[in-house]
């Protein structure tokens, strides 16, 4: 049992290395780069994100989106003038077709939200 | 500014490890302050320079942020952080084709030491660089003979041979009054 014994001895001896001087300065180089590490990726994220929205609006602008939602508008207001005649105090639908501004609000949340969510993809990979 | 670090410190390292898994760099800074001389001295002790076993350390240690999560806490953190650590500076070695002639290196002859005991550090430099690498390998970063023999890229029967000439030696030079014979080595490859 003897080698045994010596082994174990040799594992304590390897175990209990002492505490070096520098050990402070050595883990606060570590956390720097860390953090250094960190706040690049940080700023890759969020530039990727803008590019993402960026592409993504432009996506929507060249699809001729906002034309055919305008169409689908025209569709909507032709409808409702149809059922307000049928029931003059639904005019609700109007409301909600009503202008282009609606259009562009949804459009622009819909860019928030892309960035958003690619923001959060690429900071999870 | 050491009211984070202070709260740090009273963890336990699987703590620590949960809270580094979140991305709290400031635990992970508590870890490398407690094991950083230990990866270190295994490092130095396979033979690295001193600015080089710095180097390959913080390597190892940002390789262990990255990888936190996989660690499941079923060894120490500081075994993981050697084990990881002796891997890139065998890797390291490679790269500079250091271990070309390891397996045919012969080992500094040095005879035992009159004075008796002396520390494990002085006891290692009168080994080759291959028993040396293969004790260490085994004995402090707790890797097992085949995971070495794989690292090194020699047959397991060669590191076993490094291991037990490297094991006499240090026998020799840290007990010299005992002279047992160390053959029938455990086996923990």
């Amino acid at each position: 049992m003897a080698e045994i014994d010596f082994e174990r001895r040799l594992e304590r001896l390897f175990d209990s290395s002492p505490e070096m001087p520098d050990a402070a300065g050595f883990a606060e180089r570590i956390e720097r780069r860390l953090n250094a590490g960190w706040t690049a990726r940080r700023w890759l994220i969020g530039a990727a994100g803008v590019v993402g929205g960026v592409i993504g609006a432009s996506q929507l602008m060249l699809s001729n989106v906002f034309q055919r939602v305008e169409t689908a508008s025209d569709s909507a207001r032709l409808l409702s003038s149809g059922v307000a005649r049928i029931a003059p105090k639904a005019d609700w639908i109007s409301a909600i077709s009503g202008g282009g501004g609606v259009v562009w609000i949804a459009a622009s949340a819909a860019v928030l939200m892309m960035a958003f969510v690619l923001t959060r993809v690429i900071g999870e990979i | 500014m050491a009211g984070p670090h202070l709260k740090f410190a009273s963890l336990h390292d699987v703590e620590l490890c949960t809270h580094a898994a979140t991305g709290e760099r400031r635990a992970f800074g508590e870890l490398v302050r407690r094991h950083g001389s230990a990866v270190r001295g295994v490092l130095r002790r396979m033979g690295a320079q001193p600015a080089e076993a710095d180097d390959v350390a913080q390597d190892a240690f940002l390789a262990a942020f990255e990888g936190i999560a996989e660690f499941r806490g079923e060894g120490a953190f500081a075994s993981w952080v050697k084990k990881i650590a002796a891997r890139l500076y065998l890797r390291r070695l490679q790269k500079d084709r250091r271990l070309g002639a390891l397996s045919v290196e012969a080992a500094e002859e040095e005879g035992p030491d009159a004075d008796g005991r002396i520390d494990l550090d002085e006891a290692l430099k009168a080994l080759g660089l291959a028993e040396r690498l293969c004790v260490t390998l085994c004995y402090g970063a707790g890797v097992s003979h085949a995971e070495a023999a794989e690292a090194l890229n020699l047959p397991l029967g060669t590191v076993k041979s490094h291991v037990k000439r490297g094991l006499e030696k240090l026998r020799t030079r840290l007990a010299p009054s005992t002279g047992v014979d160390l053959s029938g080595r455990r086996g923990n490859g």
